[in-house]
């Protein structure tokens, strides 16, 4: 391998994506989840972040005449094992779009913990050519840290260490294949008292009304390309004299941070068809 | 031209015009032992200073008049010369620019630092587009070498900012000349595309490796006149066991981006990221790398959100005071931030 080959010149006319199933979220995207990077998706637990997930791994499948990748995807779970009912449920949806059993594009990998991701990384050199994959999607990468790291300065040190080398690899494979690799993330509450750093476009993200942070820190931060934050807020609907009055919950996506996107956000709603962006 | 600009010690140059050799000339025309009388030095002393003396006649004669002493040297009123004459890429934000003294300078290596979601890829592609302008829009027409090692550089991006990059000089052109029939100029947006050497960097070794590659690269495309990194930073925050290598291979690599910087004079801009230092009890924010790494780089600035604005500060230059500006991220790229605007009306 000479330096001159890492060059690419004439550059490429655009960077392929990866539709959302939706062409409101494409939208906001910008057509859709780029590949050879690394997107991150934020959000507390319950707000679709999984769903989305598994619509990716779908949509994936699609032939790219539909704004997917016509390939198969690799889903790595730390926190729950893969929802089959659902994918089986979403699946219903992509079927008359393709040939084939869109269940048996779906490969699934449990993960133990952040050794164990580095392990399997290098195993995608064989994977990824073999199974045709294009879609890689880790759910979640925060619970791959949670617990085995302590709260020591010296830790955090080998704790962000083991970032950078995770995204690293991740980068060269995204890179290598063209593969568009999507990770899930967890929020943390924010201390009123702490003075909390700004990373992106908004002063300070809410989800049910709490403060929250994107889980992992600043280090972390650099390790993705493009952030996306979803979050939930609780609506009451119908008339007030009611006790019961209808708790109505409406989720919202918005751009953190991306190279080519600029701060916009979209409301959404989890149908049985899947995760869709609504105008309102 | 004088002897008192020779490269002689003191006490030489003192003898010299004592003796009455005030000119270049008059000590051409001497023998080396008649110098030896004259300054009571001995015949090899003597021997020597005609050499420096005829060397630099000769090369008088090959600079026509130039100050070039030894071998690249230069006077410091040669210098500020060329810095005053020289063009520097604009920021497409003036306030930026203002704080900078006119932009990114060439000859010199900028780092710019902040957190993610800053603007860092945005000010490095906005120089990559703008190092393009031609020479008659006040620009340099060169080319730029993007290094990117996140893969955060977005083809797409690039084109939104060529697009209203060139259309800004569709826009000053037809300001500047009233006559339509003028303004017949050719601005393709894909051309700036073209013009963009674009590396991508999966390793460190990759990262050296391309470092090194660079010197020969630029002396086939003498017309690149920018050298982007996109970030600096990036593998070299992964587990470097042995952190004197890192510090080691990291000298070098800022030792030959200074080189490239003066030689080809050319800019070198470094983009960093920031990490929390832990300082007696508290966690303070700093760009990454270390201290060591910290004089690697002429000019250091940082960009931080102040409220909801972006702001850029000038923590390190040798010839701007240090200050800050805001500045706005658009679709456009990078341009004054619009609240500054309004306070600027409003005064």
């Amino acid at each position: 391998m000479n330096p001159e080959d890492l060059l690419r010149h004439p550059l490429p006319a655009e960077t392929p994506k990866l539709t959302l199933g939706c062409p409101l979220l494409d939208r906001l995207l910008g057509g859709g989840v780029p590949c050879g990077t690394i997107t991150e998706i934020v959000a507390e637990s319950g707000t679709g972040k999984t769903q989305l997930s598994l619509q990716l791994l779908l949509a994936a499948q699609l032939p790219t005449s539909r704004g997917g990748l016509s390939a198969s995807s690799l889903y790595l779970h730390s926190e729950f094992p893969l929802p089959f009912r659902r994918l089986h449920q979403l699946s219903i949806f992509y079927r008359p779009h393709l040939q084939h059993n869109p269940l048996d594009h779906v490969f699934v990998e449990p993960l133990h913990s952040a050794d164990h991701l580095l392990d399997l990384l290098p195993r995608l050199d064989f994977l990824v050519p073999k199974f045709n994959v294009k879609l890689i999607v880790i759910d979640s990468i925060a619970a791959l840290f949670r617990g085995e790291f302590e709260n020591t300065p010296l830790e955090l040190k080998r704790r962000s260490s083991m970032f950078f080398k995770i995204s690293s690899k991740l980068r060269f494979h995204a890179r290598k294949f063209g593969l568009a690799v999507v990770l899930t993330n967890q929020v943390v509450d924010v201390m009123e008292s702490s003075d909390n750093l700004r990373i992106g476009n908004s002063a300070a993200l809410c989800s049910s009304g709490r403060r929250v942070c994107p889980a992992l820190g600043l280090s972390w931060a650099n390790c993705v390309n493009t952030r996306l934050f979803m979050w939930r807020e609780e609506e009451r609907v119908g008339s007030e004299d009611e006790n019961f009055g209808n708790m109505q919950t409406r989720r919202f996506i918005r751009v953190v941070f991306a190279p080519h996107l600029p701060d916009t956000f979209c409301e959404f709603v989890i149908r049985r068809e899947g995760l869709f962006g609504i105008n309102r | 031209m004088e002897v008192s600009s020779l490269p002689l010690s003191a006490s030489q140059r003192g003898k010299l015009i004592s003796a009455g050799y005030t000119s270049l000339s008059s000590l051409c025309a001497t023998s080396s032992c008649n110098l030896a009388r004259d300054l009571k030095i001995s015949e090899n002393e003597a021997a020597d200073i005609l050499k420096v003396a005829s060397r630099r006649s000769g090369l008088d004669k090959i600079e026509n008049g130039g100050q070039a002493i030894m071998n690249g040297a230069q006077t410091a009123w040669d210098m500020l010369h060329e810095e005053e004459s020289s063009i520097c890429i604009t920021t497409s934000c003036s306030d930026l620019d203002d704080i900078l003294g006119g932009g990114i300078r060439c000859k010199e290596v900028t780092e710019i630092g902040g957190v993610p979601g800053i603007g860092k890829t945005q000010l490095g592609i906005q120089l990559a587009v703008n190092v393009q302008i031609p020479a008659d829009y006040g620009g340099l027409g060169g080319k730029a070498i993007y290094i990117d090692t996140e893969g955060s550089f977005m083809v797409e991006r690039a084109l939104q900012i060529a697009e209203a990059c060139a259309d800004d000089m569709l826009e000053y052109n037809s300001l500047l000349w009233k006559d339509s029939q003028a303004c017949e100029v050719n601005i393709q947006p894909r051309a700036f595309l073209n013009n963009m050497f674009y590396f991508r960097i999966c390793t460190y070794t990759e990262q050296i490796a391309v470092i090194n590659y660079l010197e020969k690269f630029i002396s086939e495309h003498k017309d690149v006149k920018v050298v982007i990194i996109d970030s600096i930073t990036f593998h070299f925050r992964q587990d470097f066991e042995d952190m004197a290598l890192r510090t080691r291979l990291l000298g070098g690599m800022a030792l030959k981006l200074m080189n490239l910087a003066k030689r080809f004079n050319l800019a070198v801009v470094l983009l960093n990221q920031v990490t929390t230092k832990y300082n007696e009890g508290s966690f303070q924010l700093t760009l990454a790398l270390g201290d060591s790494w910290s004089h690697a780089s002429t000019n250091r600035i940082i960009l931080y959100w102040n409220g909801n604005e972006r702001h850029a500060y000038i923590d390190k230059s040798p010839s701007m005071r240090s200050a800050s500006a805001p500045y706005a991220v658009t679709i456009k790229g990078i341009r004054n931030s619009t609240s500054n605007c309004k306070r600027v009306k409003l005064m």
